[in-house]
């Protein structure tokens, strides 16, 4: 429940700057970068909902084919889990290829997701530029998710 | 045989517990698939989130949009005014105040004349509209929607059609009570029964899910040439007859040897988007009457 208390309201704060103030600037991808946190760092059916939940949020925000997104951070979820059991996800280099990498393959999911549905879509070169940027923020992104979640739940917390 | 069978259950038991996030993962997975690939089937999805988006969500973007234009401004002013007058600091209090006055008059000035703009085309037009404006921009990978100010309160219904004086914007795809989703011409998602202005030409604009459009369904013999102005062709009853849509950028031979492959950049810069109108569809079945 507190992982729904920390993570929710800033997805939802996320959401609406995007699509108010960064509209046309290339931000991280805040709801992977939290699932990416969250599958590594306490893997729980709480946090397989959240991830869930998130994603939904995200599709109802921006309009989106509902289910893409959640579909796709799902996807995520499951392989971050699975590789967690063999990858620590503990230097910052690390951090930043795995979301750099998530976020290509969360944009061909989304991709065969439109292409499943019928809808002509073109593979966009702007998958690279959002997996660069997401890449290089991860890192102090998962720093201050790390410290929000510590103040509210430091006990649960792996290093 | 009873033993086995309580072993069996136990086993069962122990491995849904060792795996329950992978089971349960892929569940969410499975319906999270299952709802894309169902969502163009016309069902309401997320009808509670879009619930909170518009009751709470939409007041926020609203303020946040409002304020951010007129803070740039005068954080850009006041960055240029410390680099020429440092050594001033009570004049340039008065001159930061002065320009975000004037800001705020040139703001007002600007509203007022789009706004006369839209309102001289709303008379102008036999249709009747309700004005809105933007609260939001949605401009994910493949994904063209804004937020609009109006809702089921304001008399906007689903499927209404979004238009500007500059031409066709898109369609509204979900009502809230105070504000609403439009679907943008440029989402995949969109198709709307055009016709070219000058052969009468008829075909569909798509969406390409970037910043264009495509004219789909013209076969290799249509007359179709580059500049030539695609307009609705009020077929579907969704959109008013003769709104401008784009202006044809592209054409080449298609694929399958059989339709035409057109580019088309739609007439409204959505980017700058700030006010549209919203056409009644009642209005639109009146017009098809005459």
């Amino acid at each position: 429940m507190k992982d729904f208390i920390i993570f929710i309201p800033i997805t939802v704060l996320y959401l609406v700057l995007k699509s108010t103030i960064f509209i046309s600037i290339p931000i991280p991808d805040l709801p992977l970068i939290i699932v990416l946190f969250i599958a590594y760092n306490r893997a729980s059916i709480e946090g397989a909902v959240l991830g869930f939940v998130i994603g939904y949020l995200e599709d109802a925000f921006t309009g989106g084919v509902f289910g893409s997104t959640s579909f796709a951070l799902m996807v995520i979820f499951i392989v971050v889990y699975l590789l967690s059991k063999r990858v620590t996800f503990s230097t910052p280099f690390i951090r930043a290829l795995a979301a750099g990498l998530l976020t290509v393959l969360k944009g061909l999911l989304i991709y065969t997701v439109l292409h499943l549905t019928h809808f002509d879509a073109p593979l966009l070169g702007s998958i690279l530029i959002a997996a660069v940027v997401t890449g290089a923020f991860t890192p102090a992104i998962i720093l201050l998710l790390t410290r929000i979640s510590g103040t509210v739940d430091p006990q649960t917390l792996k290093r | 045989m009873l033993n086995n069978n309580l072993i069996d259950k136990k086993r069962t038991r122990t491995y849904v517990r060792r795996h329950r996030v992978i089971l349960v993962s892929a569940l969410l997975l499975i319906f999270s698939l299952h709802l894309a690939l169902t969502d163009n089937r016309g069902a309401e999805r997320g009808i509670v989130v879009k619930e909170f988006i518009s009751i709470a969500i939409s007041p926020i973007q609203n303020a946040i949009i409002g304020t951010y234009g007129a803070i740039t401004e005068v954080f850009g002013n006041y960055i240029i005014l410390i680099n020429l007058k440092s050594d001033n600091d009570s004049l340039n209090e008065t001159v930061i105040q002065l320009k975000a006055e004037n800001n705020k008059l040139k703001e007002e000035v600007g509203l007022n004349s789009r706004l006369k703009e839209v309102l001289e085309y709303k008379e102008a037009e036999p249709f009747e509209t309700v004005t809105a404006s933007i609260l939001a921009f949605n401009m994910d990978r493949w994904t063209r929607t804004v937020t609009i100010d109006k809702g089921v309160d304001d008399g906007i219904e689903k499927d209404m059609a979004v238009i500007t004086p500059l031409g066709i914007v898109g369609k509204v795809i979900e009502t809230g009570p105070h504000s609403s989703m439009v679907l943008l011409s440029t989402d995949l998602r969109s198709n709307i029964e055009a016709i070219v202005q000058r052969t009468r030409v008829k075909g569909v604009i798509e969406g390409n899910g970037k910043d264009g459009l495509r004219l789909k369904y013209v076969l290799q013999l249509d007359d179709v040439l580059l500049g030539d102005q695609i307009v609705t062709s009020g077929f579907s009853g969704l959109f008013p007859k003769g709104l401008i849509l784009g202006e044809v950028v592209k054409v080449e031979k298609g694929k399958d040897n059989f339709f035409k492959e057109i580019e088309v950049l739609p007439r409204v810069d959505f980017s700058r988007l700030e006010e549209v109108l919203l056409v009644k569809s009642s209005a639109i079945a009146i017009e098809a009457a005459q």
